[in-house]
């Protein structure tokens, strides 16, 4: 069945199915009853012969293909050995590396000399922060002692309860006289009299 | 019709081909570690963005696989097919200097693409015009029937004499 005998398999799935009237529930005809289905008839001799034949066959069917695989495989080996494998491949794949090695050990000493000078400068910068912490402590110390020193001086001039009395005397005595005139050129005029 | 990303020229075909890195063939995962931030992985990051691209495109079966921030200083690692583990530093390198690193001590030779290229071009069991194949014809091929320009074909092949045998009979 098919447009192509060669190409259809043993069984096709029908888009009808072939039972006729019946299906598969109904019970069979009557007249059927003592129907024997028998299978079809088998020459032995024939059937060994057939299935020895074929036997034989397929061993050398698939020996035979076995063996191109085997070859194929084979040939694909030995390419690729020739290819990557060969002794100058090695000793240039070899050489590399060690021109690698090299050019990482050049990478390492470098960084080394970086990570070096870092630390330097780190160094330096914080003996510098120091020194300038302690020098701007020691000016602050040197305004503090000035200060103090000039209000001991002032507390000289203090007006005390006990020369209070004294002190109010003198200012009485002498008079200070605080009006003076300036001239456009800086020039001070103390003429007006006390009164 | 939009361009995608930053620099979309690194998405177009022509930009992807001028890539002249193709690994040897026993080479079989790349590996970058580097940090997205710090001058000495400038490099690197550079190397990331435009170049491996074009490597991945060359080398479509090679695995390639970013490490970001997990080292302080940053480097390649390939791995070969026979555990062999190369290591390259590349800290404070451009991403050119990087590229040509890689392409002297794993990529193929120039010599070697060229041969490949003719290998592929020629493939010896095809026929067809002379500027792609070797041969022209099946005429020339060994083991085959001669061309009749010059080697006139038996009489039992030629359809005069099979019409002839046809029609006597």
């Amino acid at each position: 069945p098919g447009p192509f005998p060669g190409l259809c398999p043993g069984w096709c799935p029908r888009a009808v199915p072939a039972r006729g009237r019946k299906s598969r529930h109904d019970p069979p005809a009557k007249s059927k009853a003592s129907r024997v289905k028998l299978p079809p008839p088998v020459d032995p001799e024939e059937l060994l012969v057939v299935l020895e034949r074929y036997r034989q066959h397929r061993l050398v069917l698939s020996a035979l293909r076995a063996e191109f695989r085997a070859e194929v495989l084979q040939k694909k080996q030995e390419e690729r050995l020739a290819a990557e494998g060969s002794v100058e491949e090695l000793e240039e794949h070899r050489r590399l590396m060690a021109w690698n090695a090299k050019e990482n050990a050049r990478q390492q000493a470098r960084r080394e000399e970086r990570v070096r000078k870092e630390k330097e400068e780190q160094r330096r910068r914080k003996l510098e922060i120091a020194e300038k912490q302690a020098r701007k402590w020691e000016a602050f110390l040197e305004e503090k002692e000035k200060e103090v020193l000039q209000l001991q001086e002032e507390a000289k001039n203090f007006i005390t309860p006990e020369n209070l009395e004294a002190r109010i005397e003198e200012c009485l005595d002498n008079p200070r006289n605080y009006n003076f005139a300036i001239d456009k050129d800086g020039r001070i005029v103390k003429r007006t009299v006390l009164s | 019709m939009p361009m995608k990303g930053r620099f979309p020229v690194r998405r177009t075909l022509q930009y992807l081909s001028q890539g002249d890195v193709v690994f040897k063939s026993s080479v079989k995962v790349m590996t970058v570690n580097y940090n997205t931030a710090g001058e000495l992985s400038e490099g690197a990051r550079k190397f990331v963005f435009f170049n491996i691209p074009q490597i991945q495109y060359k080398n479509p079966w090679v695995q390639i696989m970013l490490f970001r921030n997990m080292t302080p200083s940053p480097f390649l690692r390939f791995y070969l097919e026979n555990g062999e583990q190369v290591l390259v530093d590349v800290e404070d390198k451009t991403n050119k200097e990087i590229t040509e690193h890689v392409k002297k001590i794993l990529g193929k030779s120039k010599e070697m693409l060229e041969k490949e290229e003719r290998k592929k071009l020629s493939h010896p069991a095809i026929f067809g015009p002379k500027k792609y194949h070797l041969r022209e014809c099946m005429c020339e091929i060994e083991g085959q029937v001669p061309c009749p320009a010059f080697v006139p074909l038996p009489k039992e092949m030629r359809g005069k004499y099979k019409a002839a045998m046809k029609n006597e009979a």
